[in-house]
């Protein structure tokens, strides 16, 4: 078994995933589907990019033939950045080779002779880890690993015709409005969550957050199930990863799925009425009490100090 | 008639995790649940049911503690659960459990659409569902957040990073469902005391022409630990309201913050 196989529909996913797979030491090759992908590509360590050439613009389309290409090419391992359609291709393409998958891996390290991973269980409350020795595939979620050029070694690129699944098609993509935040560049997050009663209150968030400099992120309720806020503003496990100096957090409980997201944070405190709040166990500091009275006198203050 | 599978997990309720001393997981005392998700799946199947005339069921893999799960699954609409009882499924990975579900829709035969969510509650590891499909060899459509079937087809809105693609895939197709597809309603009395009369179907590994060693986890399972965090978990306990906020900006101040 050898080589290396790279995959991802993000080019900065895909640019990472080639510096972390050239720690190995093995061939390493980056699939595209597009050439002007695998151009750029060229700088960042890859000995081959291989650009599919095929009938169909979904990257989904192709896991049975990158299954097959793997096989052919005995690979050991196919790393592909967890982004919705990257993890669709790679389940997929497990599926057609009937390997291992680990998915949105948090670590994975090249041993002698195995590679070793860490993913998260249970919403975040567990840690498996799992010991790769065959072909298995990796989705890696993007912000895990740093893109590095490298432009002493230039890749081969070679192109393959191929044929694509052509039973989904396309009919129509309209773009999601970015509304101009950026969670997780953040250096400080006010977040709020279900504790607030009306969609108005949010302005007692904005103003904490103006004193602060800070972005304002919430729960998965507050924008998947009450469409206060856009769905790019929800952090957890299905949201967003922030990593700023102060998260703050005002009617946030604090489940797992969620605190998951903000564990990168360097300090958080949470504002809650309930003590029990499992957000006090992830907390730096808290604050027991009502949002509505703690919330203005800490903007205040902060605003005088 | 053609059957609408919505395929759902009995997990342990991650809520009742125990943490011991020494960092490991003790499940044992966890309530079991169906996956948070797997709702909107089961949902989203008696509803396109609903309109196309077919037939919605239910299908689990799960060890014996799944039977309680069938009263449950039934009392949300479909009329019939499948579950295939095998101790195996308490360490199935994602490769067994894509197999055995595939191999156990091709048992029940006559199927148009299969339902999972994108994720299960314990894993989320958002891979059966396309796995059940590369099984089967059939077409798969992941992050849906709606849905229709028209004759031969299926219309599916995905939400991607960027956009929203409306999809049309060729049936039969597995559709996995994010949780905004739809809102589950909590099943009144009625509900549950007619899940208990409607059929349900037991199967067993040999019956789907597999053995536990077909099952084998393809990695190594090394750990299985607690996530620690570290944090300072200061309660500011200060008498008043302004007292507490006063010690916050102090700390804050303290850790270079502001
Ligand atoms: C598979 C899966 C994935 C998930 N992914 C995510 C995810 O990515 N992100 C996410 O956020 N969630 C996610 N969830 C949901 C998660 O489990 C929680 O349900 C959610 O985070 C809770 O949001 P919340 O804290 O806003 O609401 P609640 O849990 O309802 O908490 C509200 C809090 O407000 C407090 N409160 C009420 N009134 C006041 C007041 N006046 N002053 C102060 N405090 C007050 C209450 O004491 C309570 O602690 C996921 C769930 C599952 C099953
Ligand atoms: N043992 C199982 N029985 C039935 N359905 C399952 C099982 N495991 C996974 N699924 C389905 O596949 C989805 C995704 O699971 P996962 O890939 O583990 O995140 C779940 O939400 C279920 O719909």
């Amino acid at each position: 078994m050898s080589g290396i196989y790279v995959y991802s529909d993000n080019f900065g996913l895909s640019a990472a995933l080639l510096s972390l797979a050239a720690q190995s030491g093995e061939e390493v090759c980056a699939i595209t589907l597009d050439q002007d992908q695998a151009d750029e590509l060229v700088n960042y360590g890859a000995d081959r990019l291989l650009v599919l050439k095929g009938d169909s613009p979904r990257p989904e389309s192709y896991a049975k033939v990158i299954a097959e290409l793997l096989k052919k090419e005995n690979a050991e391992l196919f790393l592909v950045g967890s982004t919705a359609r990257g993890r669709e291709l790679a389940a997929k393409t497990a599926g057609y080779l009937d390997c291992g998958m680990v998915s949105d891996a948090a670590s994975l390290v090249f041993e002698v002779g195995k590679i070793v991973t860490t993913r998260l269980m249970y919403g975040g409350s567990v840690v498996q880890t799992e010991i790769i020795n065959s072909l298995t595939v990796v989705t890696v979620p993007v912000g895990k690993f740093e893109a590095a050029k490298n432009e002493s070694k230039k890749g081969v690129i070679s192109s393959l015709e191929v044929k694509a699944d052509q039973r989904v098609n396309i009919i129509e993509t309209s773009p999601i409005k970015k509304e101009g935040i950026d969670l997780a560049a953040a250096d400080k997050v006010v977040c709020i969550g279900m504790g607030l009663d009306k969609p108005e209150d949010i302005q007692i968030a904005q103003d904490l957050a103006q004193v602060l400099g800070a972005e304002i992120g919430c729960t998965r309720g507050i924008a998947e199930e009450r469409h206060w806020l856009p769905v790019q503003s929800y952090i957890g496990i299905s949201g967003a990863n922030v990593k700023p100096s102060l998260y703050i957090s005002m009617g946030v409980s604090g489940q797992v799925q969620h605190v998951v997201g903000i564990r990168d944070s360097r300090i958080i405190a949470a504002v809650d009425s309930n003590d029990k709040a499992p957000i006090f166990k992830a907390a730096d500091y808290g604050i027991v009490g009502d949002l509505y009275e703690i919330i203005p006198l800490l903007t205040e203050a902060l605003r005088n100090a | 008639m053609a059957k609408i599978i919505a395929c759902y997990k009995w997990v342990a309720d991650e809520a009742d995790l125990r943490i011991n001393a020494d960092m490991s997981v003790d499940l044992s005392k966890a309530k079991g649940k169906i996956s948070d998700y797997d709702k909107n799946a089961i949902e989203a199947a008696v509803q396109v049911a609903k309109g196309t005339g077919d037939t919605a069921v239910t299908l689990t893999f799960g060890s014996g503690k799944a039977k309680q799960s069938l009263k449950d699954a039934l009392s949300r609409g479909p009329a019939e659960g499948f579950w295939i009882n095998s101790g195996s499924a308490e360490k199935a990975d994602g490769a067994a459990s894509s197999k055995v579900l595939a191999a156990a829709i091709k048992e029940m035969g006559d199927y148009k659409l299969i339902l999972c969510a994108e994720g299960a509650s314990d894993t989320f590891a958002r891979q059966v569902g396309p796995g059940i499909a590369a099984r089967l060899d059939i077409p798969c459509v992941s992050s849906a957040t709606g849905f229709e079937v028209n004759g031969n087809t299926v219309t599916v809105s995905r939400k991607l990073e960027d956009c929203v693609e409306v999809v049309a895939a060729d049936l039969p197709v597995v559709v996995c469902v994010l949780p905004e597809i739809n809102q589950p309603p909590i099943p009144g009395l009625k509900a549950v005391l007619d899940a208990g009369k409607k059929p349900t179907r037991e199967l067993r590994l040999e019956d789907l022409g597999l053995s536990e060693t077909d099952l084998a986890a393809k990695t190594e399972l090394q750990g299985f630990e607690a996530y620690v965090m570290n944090r300072k978990n200061v309660i500011l306990s200060g008498d008043s309201a302004a007292d507490k906020v006063k010690e916050l900006v102090a700390n804050l101040k303290k850790e270079g913050i502001i």
